[in-house]
């Protein structure tokens, strides 16, 4: 199964690196988001010097985290999923699933835009640069927390997606998803806390924004508490499961359907 | 009946036609006009609870501005949104690819027209959608909204003039598709300038002075800010009327480009056509 | 002016990119870039009255469908002139394109969720048809190609061959004067096809259209078309009857003879051979019946490529 993956991902690579000039256009498109997120961030602290607790610094973890996950979710977890919701529409998922292998992983790991990787790392330079500015230093342990629950989060944001790309085999036409996805995404651009009382719950754990970005810029940031580790850990475990079972649900349902 | 009059008879006809056809198919689909709208609150949805939430730490306003007015303008915001969407310069492309410019070409209408009516009759159902949408905000965030008659009456003017202004120039850039592979790049430093200079992130008066300055001379201002804030705001009868002036010139300097750049889109395309 | 459509010396030639497989190759391609020149279209004159059925025949990639693009207004020459009803076609001129249309095959024109007929409202408003007119015109379609039922199902509904039918209506309700069918029966079943063709001729009877028509299916072209115009390379290679083009190409005929004790027999012979072929038949043999055939017009149209 691993040696699927690996040739999926060299295939994908393979791939992009047929058209270098998109690597030079995501440079400057990075590059442009970040500074337009920036600009926002500046005219937001020129009237305030904290937001719900949070230093400019601070903020720019939280910033640096953000564009870091949308760089994975723009390589490897969007391209899949709008395949797969194409592909169901379209009726051609037979495709992938006469093949001799495990659905799942052949679904989310066909596609990939190599070149959005360059937000990782525009976002770790922006990571990177919020860190310096802290006043407190940052060890070894916060750092191997932070990578542990970045990790944690791309996982979370990974089964919110295929949840939402799984209900397309009811709903079928879900050309909306993309930007939906992004609309609110974009949440994660400021800490949960700042954000009313259902609003901050749904963000956390229907829409798992609050644990994959917040959390993280969190351990970097000497908020992290044991309890929210635990937590994270935890719910990304059920998730997954959960995931797992409405995937192969959804599937059952397809091919019992289909014509 | 004169030849002027029966071909704005047609036009109008054309219009009421398409916008008819566009409800009925909106309608079919009602879950993703939902799921997309779910999507379009949230922008600023966030941006409200941010800048609210900066008004209460600093003795409830920013620049003057209360908190009650930080959510009427955003909540007017997705009104004015709801309105000013047309179709997307990026879908150039795919309309490219599947052939269907090439079936517009063959028509003795011109392109601009069909997206213009199409999205029209969009609004109508959204509109229907919005207004649940716009109590549940009202609700929660307490916006402060006392408008005189005349700013309803501009605001409903200026809404659809934002809309125009936006088919023009989105038409205008969906072109470029046509002329260059780096359209794209294009369209992303377009819309960057929009998010920041229009009154999309955040009212045009807490920007600072040089940025106010900029966007007085580009198109932006006129499809997100000079609605809104027509009706949020308190602008003399004077701004507001010399306003949709600036509107009515934006129409026109739109129309000249897409007549432009349509003319020279379509000579290329038929040096390579599909 | 000669006839509806008049063609002189028409060319197109396509620049484009050379690019070879392989890494480096992609890579060199982003400095240095070749180009190759193709000639879809190689100096093509015709000429064609009105009311004539017009059969382009040629294989993929010879040149027809660039033709009748060019001929539509979609492309614009490299070379020569052209004039459909006193236009030139790249000018696309509203007058010009409200008397014309291009139908091809596999391609959607039609609104996708809604029933047809809402779709042809479109229409009527896009051409500009008095609602009278537009309503007999509509009505006349639907009956000669009977799909009175499935206008009214959205076109997402409808299969291959019936959104083919719908789309044909949909194409022809401002009457144009000039039809341009690019491959129209492609992957429909041999009922559809045979529908659609007798449709076609019926159009053609009923209102003096002027018909070009291009197909890789000989049925069509052998059931619709007095005249054919064979391309191959962006050329002209023969333009004429259909029945000459066995004359002079064919290179053989098939006669077929029933002997008086019942055994068939099937013999080919080069075709200056054939009476001399025949009349020994007859001689030699008791012949009950016999028939001398010209190859199957696959065939010859194989032997014209092949050259």
């Amino acid at each position: 199964m691993i040696k699927l993956a690996w040739t999926y991902v060299r295939l994908g690579v393979l791939n992009e690196m047929q058209y270098r000039a998109n690597f030079f256009v995501a440079i400057v498109q990075s590059l442009l988001g970040v500074a337009v997120a920036i600009a926002v961030l500046a005219l937001v602290y020129s009237k305030t010097n904290a937001l719900d607790g949070w230093s400019q610094s601070e903020l720019l973890v939280v910033l640096g985290v953000q564009i870091l996950l949308g760089g994975v979710i723009h390589a490897t977890i969007q391209p899949n999923m709008e395949r797969l919701t194409q592909e169901v529409q379209d009726g051609k998922l037979d495709f992938a699933l006469v093949k001799p292998a495990d659905s799942q992983l052949l679904i989310s790991l066909r596609e990939l835009r190599l070149w959005q990787l360059v937000d990782v790392i525009s976002g770790a330079v922006v990571i990177a640069v919020g860190v310096s500015r802290l006043q407190t230093s940052v060890g070894a342990g916060h750092a191997f927390a932070f990578l542990a629950l970045l990790l944690i989060g791309a996982s979370l944001l990974y089964c919110f997606w295929l949840v939402l790309a799984t209900g397309s085999f009811w709903v079928v036409n879900m050309w909306f998803l993309s930007d939906l996805f992004e609309g609110i995404y974009q949440v994660g651009r400021w800490p949960i806390g700042v954000y009313p009382g259902w609003l901050r719950y749904s963000m956390t754990y229907l829409v798992p924004i609050g644990f994959a970005v917040t959390v993280p810029a969190q351990a970097m940031t000497h908020r992290l508490a044991w309890t929210t580790v635990a937590l994270a850990v935890g719910f990304a475990v059920v998730v997954f499961f959960v995931t797992r079972w409405f995937w192969r649900f959804g599937l059952r349902r397809y091919s019992g359907a289909s014509a | 009946m004169s030849s002027q009059q029966s071909a704005v008879r047609s036009y109008v006809d054309f219009y009421a036609t398409g916008i008819r056809t566009q409800i009925l198919t909106q309608f079919q689909y009602r879950v993703a006009m939902y799921m997309y709208t779910l999507g379009m609150v949230t922008e600023p949805v966030i941006y409200l609870v941010v800048w609210r939430t900066i008004a209460r730490q600093h003795g409830g306003a920013i620049n003057g501005v209360g908190a009650g007015q930080i959510a009427a303008y955003y909540i007017v915001w997705t009104l004015v949104r709801t309105f000013n969407v047309v179709f997307t310069p990026f879908g150039w492309e795919e309309r490219i690819r599947e052939g269907q410019f090439s079936s517009q070409l063959l028509r003795p209408l011109h392109p601009v027209h069909y997206d213009m009516a199409w999205f029209a009759g969009h609004k109508i159902p959204w509109l229907v959608m919005y207004a649940p949408i716009a109590v549940a905000l009202s609700l929660v965030f307490h916006p402060t909204l006392d408008p005189r008659a005349i700013e309803v009456v501009v605001f409903i003017v200026a809404i659809w003039g934002a809309y125009v202004i936006r088919s023009l120039n989105h038409f205008v850039l969906g072109m470029l598709t046509l002329l260059t592979t780096r359209a794209t790049s294009i369209f992303q430093i377009w819309f960057l300038s929009e998010l920041l200079l229009s009154g999309r992130l955040v009212p045009l008066t807490f920007m600072p002075e040089w940025s106010q300055s900029i966007a007085a001379w580009l198109p932006f201002k006129w499809t997100f800010y000079f609605p809104i804030e027509a009706l949020v705001g308190s602008m003399s009868t004077h701004t507001l009327l010399t306003g949709l002036l600036w509107q009515c010139l934006w129409t026109l300097i739109g129309s000249a480009l897409v007549w432009g750049s349509f003319r020279i889109a379509v000579k290329h395309y038929s040096a390579v056509g599909n | 002016m000669a006839g509806v459509v008049h063609v002189d010396n028409l060319e197109k030639v396509f620049r484009v990119p050379e690019r070879e497989a392989g890494l480096r190759a992609s890579v060199t391609s982003l400095f240095h870039r070749r180009w190759r020149e193709v000639r879809a279209v190689d100096g093509v004159s015709f000429d064609v009255e009105a009311g004539e059925v017009v059969g382009f025949l040629g294989p993929n990639g010879a040149g027809k469908t660039t033709t009748l693009k060019m001929l539509s207004g979609l492309l614009h020459p490299t070379g020569g002139t052209a004039h459909v009803l006193g236009h030139v076609p790249w000018k696309r001129e509203r007058d010009y394109l409200r008397r014309m249309t291009l139908v091809m095959g596999n391609r959607n024109q039609l609104q996708w969720d809604l029933p047809a007929l809402d779709s042809f409202e479109l229409n009527r408003a896009i051409y500009r048809l008095p609602r009278d007119q537009f309503v007999q015109t509509r009505d006349e379609l639907i009956e000669l190609l009977d799909v009175g039922d499935l206008v009214r199902k959205p076109v997402r509904q409808l299969s291959l061959g019936e959104r083919m039918k719908v789309e044909v209506v949909g194409s022809l309700l401002h009457l144009p004067q000039v039809l341009f069918l690019d491959e129209p029966t492609i992957g429909l079943d041999v009922t559809m096809q045979k529908r659609i063709r007798s449709f076609v001729a019926a159009y053609n009877e009923r209102f003096g259209a002027t018909v070009l028509l291009t197909s890789h299916y000989m049925a069509d072209v052998e059931a619709l078309c007095k005249r054919v115009i064979v391309i191959h390379h962006g050329r002209l290679l023969f333009d004429g009857r259909l029945d000459s083009l066995a004359d002079k190409f064919g290179a053989y005929k098939t006669i077929e003879a029933v002997l008086a004790d019942g055994e068939t027999v099937s013999m080919q012979v080069p075709r200056a051979e054939t009476s001399a072929a025949t009349a020994r038949l007859l001689a030699e043999h008791d012949v009950s019946d016999l028939t001398v055939e010209d190859p199957p017009i696959e065939d010859v149209i194989e032997q014209v490529f092949a050259s």
